[in-house]
């Protein structure tokens, strides 16, 4: 196993620059996920780290080897692709042994592997169908078998489990992550579902638009995170956001907004006043205020999830979602107060998006 | 059951003026292939006859030495149908998986050849086997059906190319495979339907050539199918129409042959294509 550094990495298409200056450090051992919104260079930045693409600029480190221009099979990494990219035209078996099989291992040191490999995944009652004779679930995890025959330095995964119905991702999404900890391989996994995101990474890299937003612990990036697009990006439902002026006076700050309503927020420096920034609060930070205090926000939809309820309102001019997780019986149209704690919520300058 | 079974026969019946179309000369074909040599020309013309004369076709084979220009016609469709494939895979797999400058116009350049008749070129081709002293030589057409079916098997393998998916060999080379273990283990095989199709119609089409194989070929020896038999026709006082229909149902034989040999990759290769 291996470390991976990605240092000042670009990539350009012709005259499209898709990643611009990338700088990540995959310790030895880590399960990194890459997220980010569609286009945002992701699948680029994994193929590069494959080899499958090339390096405009900067360069990859597995290890301790510049690997810039090593091809792919030297690399010794392993890859599972979002369709799978088995071999229809072999066993499942043959599927799983083929890396081992261009290795010129003996026979029945792959037949061990392979039979280890079903054996962790539940396939061994597959191995001598075609891939076609699979369910998605099943493809996917003879998918994770090929890499796992492999004792490869680094895993790669591109949006592995974006095929699958949602209950199966929920369940592969478990088994992978006691997979890693089971192996400790060093992982890198793309996804675009936040949600996979924090429940499977140890660290996760926040990109947009070839750019690397935030790195940090899933939790240090949901409770901190460093700027607008990190903040909305993370969370379900989404954080909420409310723009105005600020406005300090002594130990108290408030935001003023453009309906007049004055939202208290953290107290930051003097220095901001009368500037325009954006309130961040997160739904499940919204509580219902005691009689005659909070704000006031009158119900506009409301959505029950069976262990939630999601409430939309609006408040000061804006729509604001509200998870609650006792049963309120608002109704539509219903005028209610709601609160937040002074030290959960985020101020952001409106102007760069970067955390105050 | 029943429903089904009515279905095909209204299918069936709206077909049937297409089959009859297409079987009416093979009908012809083959009813004046074994008749009687007596029965030839009776009028008014009937479809029966008084008896299966399937000496003719062993009376055939020897007066028309058929054997020699079946094998000529099968050297001539076997070798260019594998040249035009072994040149053509290359060209197609480089046309789909890579970019380079020109790609665009060769593809057009590719198009444009299939415009133009063989005919117009008969002539510029007759002169180019004299300068290369290959007049009469079957290996004349060898080259020329493959130089002028690589056009089409090129486009057609492209196409076909183009939807396996480039993910599957680069799962190969991670799996520590190099280009060309990726391009023989993986892709080729996955490419056999589309070989197996494009082999079709480049050997029909060399097995039914007639325009340059009269014109290449000089001595009766080297005759291939369609020229011998039109030998049996043209220029003569008389014509043993028998023998000319006996000649043909026979010709036919190879290329149904060919054909259900290789329809089941045909019909897997469109199959394959349905799904992805
Ligand atoms: N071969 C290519 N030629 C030109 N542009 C490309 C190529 N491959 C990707 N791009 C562009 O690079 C950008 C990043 O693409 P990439 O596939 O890395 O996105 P992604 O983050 O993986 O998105 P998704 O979540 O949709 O898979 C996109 O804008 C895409 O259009
Ligand atoms: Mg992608």
């Amino acid at each position: 196993m291996a470390s991976v550094k990605i240092r000042n990495v670009e990539k350009s298409f012709g005259a499209l620059k898709v990643i611009h200056g990338v700088n990540i450090d995959v310790e030895d051992h880590e399960f990194v996920v890459l997220v980010g919104p569609s286009g945002c260079g992701k699948s680029t930045l994994l193929r590069m780290i494959a080899g499958l693409e090339t390096i405009s600029g900067g360069e990859i480190v597995i290890g301790d080897k510049v690997v810039n221009n090593v091809p792919p099979r030297d690399r010794d990494i392993a890859m599972v692709f979002q369709n799978y990219a088995l071999y229809p035209h072999m066993s499942i078996f043959d599927n799983m042994g083929f890396s081992l099989k261009l290795r010129k291992r003996p026979k029945p040191e792959i037949e061990a592997k392979v039979m280890e490999a079903a054996d962790i995944l539940n396939l061994q009652p597959y191995l001598d169908r075609s891939p076609a004779q699979l369910s998605g679930g099943q493809r996917q995890r003879v998918a994770m078998g090929r890499a796992l025959v492999r004792d490869a330095q680094v895993f790669l995964f591109d949006e592995p489990l974006s095929n699958l119905d949602a209950k199966l991702r929920v369940v592969m999404r478990t088994e992978i992550k006691a997979l890693h900890q089971r192996l400790k391989t060093t992982s890198v996994y793309v996804t675009h579902d936040q949600i996979e995101a924090m429940t499977m990474a140890d660290r996760i890299v926040v990109m947009n638009a070839g750019r690397v937003e935030q790195i940090g612990a899933p939790l240090e990036l949901y409770d901190s995170p460093a700027n607008l697009f990190v903040a909305g990006f993370l969370g379900s439902p989404s954080m909420n956001f409310i723009k105005g002026r600020f406005r300090r006076e002594g130990d108290q700050a408030h935001l003023l907004c453009d309906d007049g309503t004055a939202l208290p927020v953290p107290a930051a420096s003097t220095a901001w006043n009368d500037k325009t920034v954006v309130l961040g609060v997160r739904p499940e930070h919204l509580n219902l205020a005691a009689d005659g205090q909070g704000i006031a926000a009158t119900v506009d939809v409301v959505e029950p999830t069976g262990a939630n309820i999601e409430v939309f309102v609006e408040l000061a001019g804006e729509r604001v979602c509200a998870v609650f997780s006792e049963r309120h019986p608002f109704r539509p149209g219903e005028k209610i107060a709601l609160g937040w704690d002074i030290d959960k919520v985020h101020l952001f300058d409106a102007a760069t998006g970067r955390r105050i | 059951m029943q429903p089904k079974l009515k279905k095909s026969l209204i299918y069936w019946a709206m077909l049937s003026p297409l089959v009859v179309v297409i079987l009416f000369p093979f009908a012809v074909m083959f009813v004046t292939a074994v008749r009687p040599r007596d029965e030839l020309f009776v009028y008014p013309p009937r479809w029966g006859f008084s008896e299966f004369r399937w000496g003719n076709f062993a009376e055939m084979w020897v007066k028309t030495n058929f054997g020699e220009a079946l094998f000529n016609s099968l050297y001539v469709s076997v070798l260019s149908t594998a040249l035009a494939l072994v040149l053509s895979i290359p060209a197609a797999y480089a046309l789909s998986r890579y970019r380079f400058p020109g790609k665009g116009a060769y593809r057009t350049f590719l198009l444009m050849t299939q415009m133009m008749s063989p005919i117009v070129l008969v002539l510029g081709l007759f002169r180019l086997m004299v300068a290369l002293g290959m007049v009469n030589n079957l290996n004349s057409l060898v080259l020329t059906y493959a130089a002028f079916n690589m056009a089409f098997t090129i486009w057609m393998l492209q196409s076909y190319f183009s939807t396996i998916p480039r993910d599957l060999e680069e799962a190969a080379w991670i799996d520590g495979a190099s280009h060309f273990t990726s391009l023989v283990r993986i892709f080729l095989p996955l490419a056999v339907p589309a070989m197996a199709v494009t082999a079709i119609f480049s050997f029909i089409n060399g097995w039914n050539e007639f325009v340059l194989a009269l014109t290449m070929i000089r001595s009766s020896d080297d005759f291939t199918l369609p020229v011998q038999i039109y030998s049996q026709v043209a220029g003569r006082y008389q014509v043993e129409w028998h023998h000319v229909m006996a000649g043909t149902v026979l010709a036919t034989v190879p290329v149904a042959i060919v054909f259900s040999w290789l329809q089941k990759y045909l019909i897997r290769g469109m199959a394959l294509g349905a799904v992805k």
